[in-house]
């Protein structure tokens, strides 16, 4: 409404009701706008923790709820291009070993470099994600089995190479599981199946790249169920250790004793250890195998000792695995164990792996060092099996070094096995080693061995893992074959 | 002192000798944006940085858009400001911008001039009246 001209008292009403109108127009649109910026802002907000949640903080790939969302989406856009999608998981072999040595943020830049490394080889339409821990998983969508496999081996070669973190170089290979998504099979049977065939990778000895077959839900469901026996067997008292003889060549002389370990399933009799060794390395119930190995075989030596107290001095052999050198307790342990039995530390000797040895950190390079100082023996084991040189093994930290089996297979038909065996044992004795001979199953072998120089053997010739009653025997009977 | 030149014939500024600032809008004018800027401009010119008086005549203006009242809430060389004006519409259009803005100095609503410039001079340092 207009004033008019006269500018009356009615036409000051006039007057402040348009500018009180004015002012509320005002007022409103600017409280439109500021509504309208601060939704933007909430959306906004919004969508950023949506990201947020779906995505790995660390490394920026997506995590588990947004890789099965892509595994839907993958699913049924496969459903109408006709091919289904494919997904990789990816277990990174010994992280583990670069968190303990170098620290957490050492591990969290491998993991940061691992996770560009796996974004370089997929194609724009492929989701990479990061699982947790040192796991991955990549979708690949409307790809072939060949180009899907290709993507896998790539991922595979590209962690090949070194990482580089501070002044330190490690290594972070992975093992690979890939499954191919079947028509009508859901979003958790993929991950489930490629989650098996990674598993078949770290078993067939990691760093390679598996395709799931169903057979492997066979092997799968075979190792669950030897892990939750396995698990029973110590407290079930279904464990026992054999002991075989270690002698000397020349003499016959029975010098140690190595300690065997079985196990006497209530149903399936007697298991080697060939069968679950490596199942309880990978599920850490090696350290409860290891620890009652330990204390069985030093108490059996306790009981010889006492029984025959006048036995010739032999060494009680043990084999220690990668994760028992990390055991928090382990110097403890041993040192009270042998108290306990009084057995002297100079007749124990531990066997560890060549490979073992090889790849050791410092944190284990410690452990040897106070082994040695404790007066255990330390013995490489499976000698001829790793890539050692002459400088390496000087500096182990071993007295002896077990040359595997494998070895001298053949040699008696095989002249050129023959002078490989004979430089083998030549290497150990230039590195200040004595040397033991494993797997000698023939007179011929024996003597063979013996021409080359070649001072101590183990094998079914002098006697196969027999229990600790018939072992007394023998050590009662100290010259052994000769 | 003489007139300063208009805004397009909007207003007109002139400094007495007694240093007030005397700022005229016409008649009827719409006082938009630019004009309030370009009144308030003219303003700082005439005091030179110096702070004066001021008495703005406002008396039959027709209406003063609300960007124009804003710029009128931006510090000038005005010390104080009397508005003069005649009607209840004056004093409507005068009490919204002091109730709804914020002046930049002390600013007072008046019908009589002599009542305005007395306001004036009392709190001038340069003397009141023209």
């Amino acid at each position: 409404m207009t004033p008019s001209e006269n500018r009356d008292d009615i036409d000051a009403v006039i007057t402040g009701i348009n500018l009180l109108a004015e002012e509320l127009e005002h007022i409103n649109s600017d409280l439109e706008g500021r509504v309208a910026d601060r939704t933007a802002m909430l959306r906004r907000t919004q969508a950023e923790l949506e990201r947020m949640a779906k995505t790995d903080a660390l490394t920026g790939l997506a995590n588990r709820t947004l890789l099965n969302e892509r595994i839907q989406e993958a699913i049924l856009a496969g459903a109408e291009c006709g091919k289904n999608p494919a997904v990789l998981v990816l277990d990174l072999d010994s992280f583990k070993a670069i968190n303990d040595t170098l620290g957490h943020g050492a591990g969290d830049s491998v993991l940061v470099e691992v996770a560009k490394r796996l974004r370089s080889v997929v194609r724009a339409g492929d989701t990479v994600a990061r699982l947790g821990g040192d796991e991955f998983a990549v979708v690949i969508t409307g790809a072939t089995e060949q180009e899907v496999l290709h993507i896998a081996h790539r991922a595979s070669e590209q962690l090949q190479d070194s990482v580089r973190v501070g002044t330190e170089t490690v290594w972070a290979m992975a093992s690979i599981g890939v499954c191919i998504g079947t028509t009508g099979a859901p979003a958790e049977a993929l991950m489930r199946d490629a989650d098996i065939a990674m598993y078949h990778a770290k078993s067939k000895g990691r760093n390679n790249v598996q395709l799931f077959h169903p057979d492997m839900l066979g092997v799968i469901r075979e190792r669950s169920r030897i892990t939750t026996e396995l698990r029973k067997a110590v407290p079930a008292g279904e464990l026992a250790l054999q002991y075989q003889p270690v002698v000397e060549l020349d003499s016959g002389l029975l010098i140690g004793v190595e300690a065997l370990l079985r196990w006497h399933h209530p149903v399936r009799g007697i298991v080697m250890p060939d069968s679950f060794i490596r199942i309880a390395e990978e599920t850490g119930l090696i350290l409860d195998l290891g620890r009652w190995v330990l204390h069985e075989s030093v108490a059996q030596m306790g009981r010889w000792n006492q029984i025959a107290p006048d036995l010739a001095d032999f060494r009680l052999h043990i084999n220690l695995s990668a994760a028992e050198l990390l055991r928090g307790d382990l110097l403890d342990d041993i040192r009270d164990t042998l108290d306990r039995n009084n057995v002297a530390a100079s007749r124990l000797a531990l066997e560890i792996t060549e490979t073992v040895l090889m790849s050791k950190g410092a944190a284990e390079e410690e452990v040897l060092r106070r082994l040695r100082d404790l007066g255990v023996g330390l013995q490489i084991d499976d000698f001829g099996t790793g890539y050692s040189s002459i400088s390496y093994l000087r500096s182990l930290p071993a007295d002896t070094a077990k040359v595997d089996r494998s070895l001298i297979q053949d040699m008696g038909s095989d002249p050129k096995r023959q002078k490989f065996v004979a430089a083998i044992l030549q290497l150990i004795s230039s590195a200040g080693l004595k040397a033991i001979v494993e797997g000698i199953e023939t007179v011929e072998q024996a003597g063979q061995l013996q021409a080359m120089g070649c001072r101590y053997g183990q094998g079914y010739f002098f006697g196969r893992p027999m229990p600790p009653a018939e072992m007394l025997e023998l050590l009662r009977n100290p010259t052994h074959r000769q | 002192m003489n007139p300063v030149a208009a805004n397009e014939a909007q207003f007109n500024i002139e400094m007495s000798e007694s240093g007030l600032v005397h700022l005229r809008w016409l008649p009827g004018v719409h006082v938009q944006v630019d004009d309030a800027r370009g009144a308030m401009a003219q303003v700082n010119e005439v005091c030179q940085q110096e702070q004066h008086p001021m008495l703005v005549d406002m008396a039959a203006v027709g209406s003063v858009s609300r960007e124009a009242r804003a710029i009128w809430s931006i510090p000038c060389s005005a010390s104080r400001i009397a508005l003069l004006g005649e009607s209840s519409v004056d004093r409507v259009l005068a009490n919204f911008f002091l109730g709804v803005h914020i002046p930049p100095c002390p600013t007072r609503f008046f019908t009589s001039r002599s009542e305005a410039l007395d306001w004036l001079g009392a709190g001038a340092g340069a003397g009141a009246g023209a």
